[in-house]
């Protein structure tokens, strides 16, 4: 699909494209209402909710006031609903505030004001230095008598360098005011969301040109968003409008991730909701029965003898309301409150902070805090996120010659200085590679200093190095380039610049040197892209060895090499370019092929090595990490044995004998197959047999291969190896690496700072990003933003932790008093003749679960039950979390235990304290009432870690709150609890009632919480002791291999009793995951691999 | 901003008490349950035992039917306890076992009748029994709202039409034996939930006719049985207070009840006791909590003796790193 643009005609276009009105809105006022609510109704809790209500406005069957569950359900709805519609209005304002802003266009030859949302395609707009670009633009016209401009990119891309745009050549050198009157056609793509790719076609009617076809590149274009900087104006000609700009195409709803801990909730909730249907048909059945049997004598209730159709739906019904409370309304409203809790602590973290720009951290995402303490695979670019992405040239090697081997910094070098002031040949050719072959910008400050504005940080170290050593790059005049050496300035003339891409892995620039007008091509890149282009002769052995060398010592390396043009080699290649570069079809590739006929017998003159350090605290934190059981997986574009290098000196591999290397490679599929199955086997046997810590060591090229046709034992690799190194790979692999890692049900984490890791951070469950030197483009696009890698150690073992621990508590304990409240309510209805009867009155049930309950629970969200020393001590610690110790159907059927012991204990204990002539209706639903009020406060407080005074003041207060909340119910005379809790707080057997349900509640658990926790502590408990107890404890470093089969069946399954307490060793998360899923591949790849053994 | 750096709330370092179960504690919780329940639990059920308490079923012994067949037996006591026209008195005497101090308390006893049936238990409307002028409101009285010509019944509902209407009379050694029933009702009944200038209207006049009656010209909140009545019991057994005497009885004292036996408990073969029971701080007779809480009282000293023995067997430190799995032999841990 393609479009064409007319340029300045206002007749054509207006019909067939959008407006440059852009709308980031979800609704609009007229279907905010229906939108809104069917998203939220598209939620099961929600529509389980709406029946309940529903149901509850027949009152023959409610048991309590419907207001009951309309007013929560009401204001959950109107609180979420009132969020997106705020949400909502602020786009609105902003989109007003973009599309009502003046631009200059251009109307029948006049330059005219109107609003932005009026341009059409076609216009011609004019923009002034710093104004911001309105939709996506093709450049024109600039201030610039080279036609260049410059934009800042930073709202599209994130990057905050100044970025060159230059106009297309065949507007170059039309008048000013001819521009008003310019008329052409551009064939351009589709709108689409490539924002570095721009191909298309130009054409200029008459007068103004002939009828060549210009091609149009990314370089030619403003796009919407961007701001002119450094340019008195520029004009363009909208191409792109309205939501159909690259922007609006990028924008896009990320899809809301959900933690391991709510689908552990869904599912546990889907749960309840089977028992309850259960339990009502099983109610609806035993009451129907006995209202035939006994119901029918009992002449005070008078049943009529025919009742209507549905008369024997009523008792079920009756029953589902009465049970309805299972599922707790109030779990999401607490969840939701805890989650953004979470999120603020997170931000609010100074030990967070980054020290050197006070950069916060900050999660952006407020919803999945809990899989922080989830993660088992963590996959992190190298560059910039383990590095500090300073790229610093510290070495190099010049025909044969290494400096900076001895100083270690080749910029001190005695003999490198020397001979670049005396001019030694190879030297001078060498830094002028260095000086030249590059896109840097230079830009001279008011007070005469130069500073280098570059896209990469290797090319500004390059520059900055060469002029250190006089070779100094003092000005980018459009093509021209001066150069100063030695204090004699030399210019140069780029002819074409031969971009760089992944996939090249190269750039190259003609030049033609001003004074000799002789013609070169400069070029730098990868060695293994640029030592095999030498011309036949040359030695290139000692090169290799210095990549070798240099690499080792965990450097970055670059080829230099060079070659002499002939004039009419060139000219014969520039038209092949221009065709090239004009083509519209996979452009790209066309032009790499082109590229390459003249990348050809090259003269290699030397090896830069460019140092990019270390963050503070990479290996350290790596290895805590690791030590919680986390899988590392690095994904880095850079070559192997840097890669490798850095692996080794941040601890992803323990070093040999200990550590052990795999490589994987190989160009065809047979090789790639042959090595990987030797690579699995040998993991298979280590992993089986010793402590080895095994790391397997792919490139882009394998693993294409690999993840295209040997998935599976690949897959299975990945499942067996803690590590894993992935060099040489492109954005998308790093995608496809996080997606397999899914597939096989593992929470992971991408922590990246580059626009090249954004794909994989919006894949991975959890998206981390970097606030670093390569903009804010990952920390946009992810979950959580941080300053430093070291501060992910705290992220995950601290808020991680923590909030996996509180919200299963949290969540747990909300169906517990649910479950406590509903089970007298079904003990009851047995003594009631099966009929439905609600003990409880309406308010006591909704304040029961919106205040009473839910208060003293949300105040643990500050518990904590180790301190973050602690953990940071033993991070093995994680584990529980990992494996979801704390949150399965084992723990909950524990907590489900306890709730119907407490259950019976309040019931029983209050109908046999309460009987007979203290059997008064009102009177022994307020003991039952105080009865789990009691129970529950003493639940909370046991289940607590740490009491702060928030605890203190909701547990305690909480219970005087109850009272003082009854008092005041009871002072009303209209109200149905008139005088009943002040009859019952003289009476001294409700306080005796109170102390005995509060001890025969809590005594069995306690004394099954003493046993576990002196008896059989979990790993948990023997920190509390021991952290509590003073003393440090030792933990040696062994870093326990991630076997986890052995380490599941480590721990004793234990009797059904056991998991009345928190934790329960038994089911984890997992269990059925990942295991299975090991088994089955281990089952089914031998024969594969055998298989393909044979076919080669 | 300055404050949230460094509020100790926002870098959850606020300081904390985190205690742990020591033995020491648990044992100590224990044993000092168990000391203060036993006391507890023997001072209630003394105070149970104090109570005197005198308890006579008459249902059956009221009411003449004799028949091998319990159906035969069922349909004879139904057509008696329907039928207006007969004489419904019923003699019993009891012997008082123990000396009653003033004041005595006499309850009726209904077992087997759901109160707290969900068709009965809704079946009335506040309103109309505070308020005069509210009389036409019988919302949740069906049944008994309206009669069929569309008056409001006034008091409405299936709990006031059923009330309760057997009498006792008592004497003792052929002196009649006063029960006084004033003040029987919840004060707060009297003076809020019932109006002083409501007065009862069309009340069981329907065909189907429930419990007992009530006097037109009385005010509804004088008629202090209704109100008593109007208190829906919990429990399908529950007992009601009828009147108090005022005067002590003293050891071996013969009571003789006239009863008019008017409540139809037979159609449901619930029964009917007459209690005459004394009180003390804890109410009436109530075995119950004192049993459970010796009971809990006992099971804390076992649990806590348990403990302690065990604890002096194998002593186990707490917080010994080496239990730690990371820190066991990996030998141990395959």
């Amino acid at each position: 699909m393609k479009r064409y643009v007319y340029i300045n005609d206002d007749n054509l276009a207006k019909d067939i494209y959008c407006d440059n009105r852009i709308s980031n809105r979800k609704y609009t006022i007229l279907n905010f209402l229906p939108k809104n609510l069917w998203e939220q109704f598209s939620r099961f809790m929600n529509q389980y909710f709406l029946l309940i209500a529903c149901l509850q406005l027949w009152s023959l069957i409610t048991p309590v006031n419907p207001a009951s569950t309309w007013g929560p359900l009401i204001l959950i709805f109107a609180v979420s609903s009132s969020k997106e519609a705020w949400d909502d209005y602020n786009r609105y304002l902003l989109d007003k505030k973009a599309n009502e802003k003046e631009i200059w266009i251009v109307r029948q030859g006049i330059r005219k004001l109107i609003q932005a949302q009026d341009i059409c395609i076609g216009n011609i707009v004019w923009l002034r230095e710093n104004d911001e670009v309105p939709c996506d633009l093709l450049l024109l016209g600039t201030a610039d008598p080279q036609g260049f401009c410059y934009v800042e990119t930073a709202a599209l891309d994130g990057e905050t360098d100044l970025k060159t745009r230059s106009i297309p050549s065949a507007c170059m050198g039309i008048d000013v005011d001819l521009l008003h009157k310019i008329k052409g056609v551009i064939e351009c793509p589709s709108p689409n969301k490539d924002i570095r790719r721009f191909d298309a076609n130009m054409r200029l009617f008459p007068p103004f040109l002939d009828n060549d076809i210009f091609p149009l590149t990314i370089k030619n274009t403003l796009l919407q968003s961007c701001y002119l900087r450094n340019t008195e104006w520029a004009c363009g000609v909208a191409v792109y409008t309205g939501n159909q700009t690259k922007l609006g195409m990028c924008r896009g709803i990320a899809e809301p991730k959900l933690t391991a801990v709510d689908a552990m909730i869904d599912k546990l909730t889907g749960a309840v909701f089977v028992f309850q249907i259960v339990v009502v048909i099983v109610l609806g059945i035993a009451g129907n029965v006995f209202k035939d049997k006994q119901g029918r004598k009992l002449w005070y209730v008078q049943y009529p003898k025919e009742g209507p159709w549905y008369e024997l739906l009523v008792i079920p019904l009756r029953f589902e309301l009465l049970c309805s409370i299972m599922i707790p309304i109030s779990i999401k409203v607490s969840l939701d409150l805890a989650k953004s809790l979470y999120a603020k602590f997170i931000d609010w973290d100074v030990e967070m902070v980054d020290p050197e720009t006070g950069i916060r951290s900050n999660a952006a995402n407020q919803a999945i805090s809990e899989d922080l303490g989830q993660v088992e695979y963590i996959l992190t670019d190298k560059t910039g996120t383990l590095t500090e992405n300073k790229m610093i040239f510290k070495r190099c090697c010049i025909s044969g010659r290494f400096y900076g081997n001895e100083s270690g910094d080749a910029l001190t070098d005695a003999q490198l200085l020397n001979a670049a002031s005396t001019g030694s040949a190879d030297v001078i050719l060498f830094l002028k590679v260095m000086a030249i072959c590059n896109t840097v910008i230079p830009v001279r400050s008011k007070s005469g200093t130069i500073s280098y504005k570059a896209l990469s940080q290797d090319e500004e170290a390059l520059v900055c190095a060469s002029a250190r050593l006089r070779m100094v790059l003092e000005n980018k005049n459009g093509n021209i380039l001066d150069i100063n050496f030695n204090a004699s300035p030399m210019q140069y003339e780029v002819l074409d610049t031969l971009e760089f891409t992944s996939d090249r892995k190269r750039m190259s620039v003609v030049v033609r040197e001003c004074q000799s007008g002789e013609l070169f091509i400069l070029s730098k890149g990868a060695d293994e892209t640029i030592l095999p282009l030498t011309y036949s002769g040359q030695q290139v052995r000692t090169f290799a060895e210095a990549v070798e060398q240099y690499a080792q010592m965990g450097l970055r390396t670059l080829c230099l090499a060079w070659r002499k043009l002939e004039e009419d080699e060139y000219q014969e290649w520039t038209s092949m370019f221009k065709e090239a570069n004009s083509t519209l079809v996979d452009r790209e590739r066309r032009v790499a092929e082109v590229c390459q006929r003249l990348e050809r017998d090259f003269e290699i003159l030397g090896v830069a090595a460019i140092e990019d350090r270390l963050q503070e605290g990479v290996p350290e934190t790596i290895e805590i990490l690791r030590k919680a059981g986390i899988n590392f997986w690095m994904l880095t574009g850079d070559k192997m044995s840097t890669a490798i290098q850095i692996a080794l000196s941040c601890n992803f591999v323990s070093p040999e004998p200990k550590g052990q290397i795999l490589i994987i490679d190989g160009k065809t599929e047979d090789e790639v197959c042959r090595s990987l199955d030797r690579v699995l086997l040998t993991t298979r046997i280590t992993e089986s047999e010793s402590k080895q810590d095994v790391a397997f060591v792919v490139d882009g090229w394998a693993l294409e291969i690999a993840l295209k046709h040997y998935r599976k034992p690949f897959t299975e690799l990945a499942i067996l190896s803690r590590t894993a190194i992935c060099c040489r790979v492109t954005p998308s692999q790093k995608a496809q690496l996080v997606e397999l890692l899914k597939l096989c049900d593992y929470r992971t984490l991408a922590i990246g700072d580059g626009g090249n890791d954004v794909r994989m951070i919006q894949q991975a469950d959890i998206g981390v990003g970097i606030s670093g030197r390569e903009g804010l483009q990952a920390a946009r696009a992810a979950d959580y933003s941080i300053g430093k890698f070291r501060f992910l150690k705290r992220l995950i073992l601290v808020h991680g932790r923590y909030s996996y621990n509180r919200t299963a508590f949290l969540s747990q304990y909300s169906f517990y008093k649910s479950f406590l409240i509903c089970f007298i309510q079904i003990f009851f209805s047995f003594i009631s003749g099966v009929s439905g009867t609600s003990l409880f009155n309406t308010v006591s049930l909704m304040a029961y679960n919106v205040f009473y309950t839910s208060v003293p629970v949300l105040f643990s969200v500050l518990d904590k039950d180790l301190s973050e020393r602690t953990v940071m001590q033993h991070p093995q610690i994680l584990f529980d979390c990992q494996s979801g110790r704390l949150l399965n159907p084992s723990t909950f059927a524990g907590w489900f235990g306890r709730s119907l012991f407490h259950a019976i204990v309040v019931f029983v204990i209050t109908i046999h304290s309460y009987a007979f002539e203290k059997s008064v209706m009102e009177e022994v639903a307020m003991v039952a009432v105080s009865g789990c009020i009691w129970l529950q406060a003493f639940v909370v407080a046991l289940e607590t870690n740490s009491f702060t005074i928030f605890q203190h003041l909701a547990i305690w207060g909480n219970l005087v709150g109850f009272y003082a909340i009854n008092w005041i119910v009871s002072s009303i005379p209209t109200s149905g609890m008139y005088t009943i809790m002040f009859r019952l707080c003289e009476q001294p057997s409700y306080w005796i009632t109170m102390i005995l349900i509060v001890a025969t509640g809590m005594c069995p658990v306690l004394a099954l919480k003493y046993l576990r926790y002196t008896y059989r502590p979990s790993r948990i408990n023997l920190l509390q002791q021991s952290e509590r107890l003073g003393g440090p404890i030792l933990s040696s470093g062994i870093i326990e291999p991630k076997s986890r089969s052995s380490l599941d069946k480590d721990i004793p399954t234990d009797s059904v009793y056991e998991p009345l307490l928190s934790e329960s060793p038994s089911a984890t998360r997992r269990s059925a995951g990942p295991t299975q899923r090991l088994d089955s591949v281990q089952s089914q790849s031998p024969p594969h691999s055998t298989h393909t053994r044979k076919d080669n | 901003m300055e404050l949230l750096n460094h509020s100790r709330f926002t870098q959850q370092e606020l300081p904390a008490c985190k205690p742990i179960l020591t033995p020491a504690l648990v044992m100590a919780t224990f044993i000092v349950i168990g000391i203060t329940f036993i006391p507890i639990g023997l001072s209630h059920l003394s105070a149970s035992e104090n109570v005197v308490e005198l308890v006579d079923q008459y249902d059956e012994v009221c009411i003449p039917a004799d028949s091998p067949d319990p159906d035969v037996v069922y349909s004879k006591r139904i057509g008696y306890i329907q039928d207006e026209t007969t004489d419904k008195t019923c003699i019993r005497t009891l012997i008082v076992p123990k000396k009653m101090k003033q004041p005595i308390f006499v309850y009726y006893q209904l077992d087997q009748f759901y109160q707290n049936h969900r068709r009965y238990v809704k079946s009335r409307n506040d309103e109309q029994y505070r308020d005069p002028s509210a009389s036409a409101k019988t919302t949740n009285c069906e049944p008994e709202a309206q009669l069929s010509e569309g008056q409001p019944i006034v008091p409405c509902g299936l709990i006031a039409w059923s009330l309760f209407n057997d009498t006792y009379t008592l004497s003792r050694n052929d002196v009649a034996l006063p029960i006084n029933k004033k003040g029987i009702a919840w004060e707060s009944d009297r003076t809020h939930k019932f109006g002083d200038n409501v007065y009862s209207k069309n009340f069981q006049n329907r065909s189907l006719i429930g419990g007992g009656k009530l006097i037109d010209n009385i005010p509804l909140n004088q008629q202090e049985d209704l109100l008593v009545w109007m208190r829906t019991a919990a429990l399908p057994n529950f007992r009601k207070l009828y009147g108090r005497i005022e005067t002590d009885l003293e050891v071996n004292e013969i009571i003789k009840v006239v009863i008019q036996n008017n409540y139809n408990t037979y159609s449901f073969n619930g029964k009917k006791k007459l209690v005459i029971s004394t009180t003390t701080w804890i109410g009436g007779k109530n075995d119950f909590l004192g049993m459970v809480y010796i009971i809990v009282g006992g099971v804390c000293l076992l649990i806590a003796l348990v403990f302690i023995t065990v604890y002096l067997i194998k002593p186990r430190p707490l917080g010994d790193p080496s239990y730690l799995s990371w820190n066991k032999n990996p030998a141990s841990v395959q």
